[in-house]
């Protein structure tokens, strides 16, 4: 390739499923310099291809895009994340006049996949179309096949990933995949990585609608550096920056608990997800933290060339479901599961995230809605009838896994169920809209609001519904949305105020020029994340998302916190639309209609998107 | 090489028989049962000089600690895989396909790593049809005078893949053709003394050590380590 930039292979595979087609296509080089790569580039490919607002996020049209980023496949510390990029399948506005409006979706997964992809000797893989039958992809350097998974649909991801594995004769393939819920397109379904790594919030749901089961990936390419020797340097400062905080006490807790710590310590400020966000402490918390599940861990895992290992495999080892091998629980599995359904049955919750996982479907989800039919069953808004007969009661683990199996394959009260929350509380009506727990029809995550406003920010404004990953700040959202372009993990990033001491933008910036060769500095690393959050801000204004989108369901205001020792905590409907006004200013955007200015698009280089009529 | 115990067998022939049916015999009965290595002996193999007592190193695993993270793939390649830049040879970029160490990761979570594990009986060697050179008496396949790993003379080599198979067939294959010339690479250097799998694996789960006939896991594929330890850590039964 001759415009190949440094650091980059300069090339996209596309693959379109409806003619079987796969080719290699250049990447701009404009492209790379003002979006990066991950979620970025994404973002910018979904911008060009989508061209017009409302298309069916379950049309054949709909890129599914997998993007590492510039630092994958480089032994750079916890470069491991790939952001999956499509629109998003489980949101929509209140007033669009699109019927198919949705927003962006960039959902994030570590472990292997992605470095892979660049081994094989590309910067992302955009799947457009539809097979004909149950296809999956396998990728080996310049080869792609496409073959027929007839044998695999409906397989569960625990059995998938091992009979995959088996299939294509090599265990250094790379394999990400869909359960039965994806295949079913419950609009919440994951894309599951290693059977227990999940790229969540809709995207499992995009990929069954294009009858593809899964994708493996093998290599043997990386591309150059601009600068060998300055890179070697920046790598061995991050290597030696790990070194000097491995030992320390924060390195200690994410290898002893992973993101389990904060279970009891969330419940204990009151932030935890509980009774369906009616509460922020769970007074059985010590039954399912990380000290409880303990006694079934049998080990670490980590992603690539991460030194955090994060991640705890177990196994059960009495009661119901003893020989059942899982991992976790973590926090938001543990959350969502456990104290937003009022369970205290660990080996019960282990059960429910096994077969959570195994069906593909993403946990915070599922929980939410979960604990959205057993609020409206308990206030008698539904009965049991409507519930298929099924007790759908606060801790009730049976009841919680019939529901599970139902929403997996759609069957009954499951099928509407698998719509989401918003869909779920239209459909019941009579004010239950004020306990179903989504932002712009995106259940929110495992934190709570009440005792936080800034997460309340975070929820309202996030550019893909409720994540709670978007960042409480302008500033968290703008380096967040430039991390996940980088292809590196938040966790082991200097931002905030526990994470791991070890790479801040500094090293970041460092790296990046040494490996792109373009004279990257903290301040455009963090004007290209702004850049990278007003693209997707634009790509769902064109859809037609405006500030009444930006809202917070009426329990975070009207029902303050009943127990534990942030009682009484609730949200101030005024001061926090005060929040987002002053939110809006630091944007730079309309505080009416939430739309991006003039002058910060042009500052940002994204006077492009101004052009487009449809706007 | 301060961190190699000095071993030296008292008494090398009394050392375990060892041939390939002996070994599937015990592949066979393999599981609950300990695989062991033997070691034919461990004098220098060929070469018609005297016989003279060696200590042969290696890395160990401790399966326990590793958590898959392929650090050590990284370091190994970008070490042992140098790359000529503007005239240069500086380290290479790290890329894991290069690397003499292979991380193999399985469900339920076992990661096993594997890399040469210097056999003193040396199938690989023994299998090597090159005739022994009168002066060196090295075939294609040697051992490197200083750290006694294996090395490919590449000149003299034919890419017959003897060795790559009586590495897979006898013990854990970690011998892998080139895909072009067929030629042997992937054999651990012990990076000339200073293992950098070792010095920047995280969680210290790789060592330098000397091999001992009857270690454990010694030379067995990843497949069969990886199936004994999911039965000990994931079984409920014992
Ligand atoms: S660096 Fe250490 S923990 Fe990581 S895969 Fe290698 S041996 Fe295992
Ligand atoms: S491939 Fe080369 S080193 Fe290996 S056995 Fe054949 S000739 Fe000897
Ligand atoms: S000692 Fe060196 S060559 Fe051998 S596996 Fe470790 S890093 Fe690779």
């Amino acid at each position: 390739m001759a415009h190949k930039k440094p650091g980059y292979h300069g090339v996209l595979l596309d693959i379109n499923l409806t003619t079987g087609k796969s080719s290699p296509k250049k990447i701009s080089s404009q492209d790379i310099g003002m979006f990066i790569g991950g979620r970025g580039l994404g973002m910018k490919i979904l911008w060009d291809r989508l061209k017009k607002p409302g298309i069916d996020p379950l049309s054949p049209e709909n890129p599914l895009m997998f993007m590492p980023g510039p630092f994958s496949g480089f032994p750079i510390p916890s470069s491991s994340r790939t952001c999956v990029v499509t629109k998003s399948p489980c949101t929509s506005s209140l007033h669009s006049s699109y019927p198919f409006a949705s927003t962006v979706s960039y959902s994030n997964v570590g472990g292997f996949f992605g470095p892979e992809i660049r081994f094989a000797g590309y910067d992302g893989i955009v799947i457009t179309g539809r097979a004909s039958a149950p296809v999956y992809i396998v990728i080996d350097n310049d080869r792609v096949e496409i073959r027929e998974a007839k044998k695999f649909w409906g397989m569960g991801t625990d059995e998938f990933d091992k009979k995959f594995i088996e299939e294509l004769g090599d265990r250094r393939f790379r394999t990400c995949y869909i359960g039965p819920a994806g295949e079913n397109q419950v609009s919440y379904a994951c894309i599951i990585h290693t059977a227990a790594r999940a790229a969540g919030r809709g995207t499992g749901c995009v990929m069954g609608s294009k009858n593809l089961k899964a994708i493996a990936v093998r290599g043997s390419m990386i591309p150059d550096v601009a600068d060998h020797k300055q890179f070697l340097a920046a790598l061995e400062e991050a290597s030696q920056a790990f070194k000097g905080i491995s030992g320390t006490l924060l390195t200690k807790i994410w290898r002893r608990s992973g993101t389990a710590v904060s279970i009891e310590r969330s419940s204990k400020k009151g932030s935890m997800a509980v009774k369906n966000y009616r509460e922020g402490t769970f007074s059985e918390i010590d039954k399912i933290g990380a000290d409880a599940a303990r006694k079934f861990w049998i080990r670490d895992f980590a992603c690539f060339c991460c030194p955090l290992s994060c991640k705890k495999s177990g196994v059960i080892k009495n009661g119901a479901y003893a020989g059942l091998i899982h991992d976790g629980p973590e926090y938001e599995t543990g959350t969502m599961f456990g104290a937003n359904l009022m369970v205290s049955d660990l080996e019960g919750l282990m059960k429910a995230v096994f077969n959570g996982d195994d069906y593909g479907l993403d946990i915070i989800s599922t929980g939410n809605v979960i604990g959205f039919l057993m609020e409206a069953y308990e206030k008698g808004i539904i009965d049991k009838e409507f519930l298929d007969g099924i007790e759908l009661k606060w801790g009730n683990i049976d009841a919680i896994l019939k529901m599970i199996d139902k929403i997996a394959k759609r069957e009954g009260v499951g099928d509407l169920a698998s719509k989401g929350v918003k869909a779920l509380s239209k459909r019941i009506g009579k004010d239950s809209e004020k306990f179903a727990i989504h932002v712009k029809g995106l259940e929110l995550a495992a934190w709570n609001v009440h005792v936080e406003p800034p997460k309340g920010i975070c929820y309202a404004t996030s550019n893909r519904g409720a994540c709670h990953q978007s960042g409480n700040t302008v500033e968290a959202q703008n380096f967040r949305a430039m991390i996940d372009s980088i292809g590196i993990c938040r966790f082991t990033t200097d931002w905030g105020h526990w994470y791991l001491p070890g790479l801040g933008s500094d090293n970041f910036s460092r790296i990046l020029t040494a490996i792109t060769g373009i004279e990257w500095t903290k301040e455009e690393l963090m004007k290209s994340g702004e850049r990278i959050f007003n693209l997707e801000k634009m790509i769902n204004y064109r859809e037609g998302f405006r500030r009444v989108d930006d809202n917070l369901p009426d329990r975070f205001f009207e029902e303050p916190l009943s127990v534990g020792s942030e009682k009484g905590a609730v949200l101030h409907r005024e001061k926090f639309s005060e929040m987002l006004d002053e939110y809006y200013k630091i944007r730079g955007w309309d505080p009416e209609t939430t739309k991006p200015g003039k002058s910060r698009l042009e500052r940002l280089g994204l006077s492009f998107t101004l052009q487009d009529h449809q706007i | 090489m301060g961190n190699m115990n000095n071993y030296k067998s008292e008494n090398p022939d009394s050392q375990m028989k060892y041939n390939r049916r002996d070994f599937i015999k015990k592949m066979a009965i393999g599981g609950s049962t300990v695989i062991l290595f033997g070691c034919r002996s461990l004098a220098q193999p060929s070469g018609g000089k005297a016989k003279k007592t060696l200590t042969y190193s290696m890395i160990l695993a401790d399966y326990s600690k590793c958590t898959g993270c392929r650090t050590c793939e990284t370091v190994c390649s970008a070490y042992n895989h140098k790359q000529m830049v503007n005239g240069e040879v500086l380290p290479g970029l790290g890329n894991p396909h290069y690397s003499n160490i292979k991380i193999y990761s399985y469900n339920p979570d076992v990661d096993i790593p594997v890399a040469c594990a210097m056999c003193p009986d040396n199938p690989c060697i023994e299998a090597c049809p090159v005739a022994s050179d009168p002066k060196t008496g090295r075939k294609a396949l040697y051992r490197d005078e200083k750290t006694l790993a294996i090395k490919n003379d590449l000149n003299r080599c034919t890419g017959c893949g003897n060795c790559v198979e009586a590495c897979r067939d006898q013990r854990a294959g970690v011998i892998i053709p080139n895909p072009e010339t067929n030629k042997p690479e992937r054999m651990c250097t012990l990076c000339n003394g200073d293992p950098q799998c070792v010095k920047y694996c995280p969680y210290g789960a790789l060592s330098f050590v000397t091999v001992s006939p009857g270690r454990e896991f010694q030379g067995v594929p990843a497949d069969m380590i990886a199936k004994e330890l999911t039965k000990r850590w994931y079984s409920i039964q014992n």
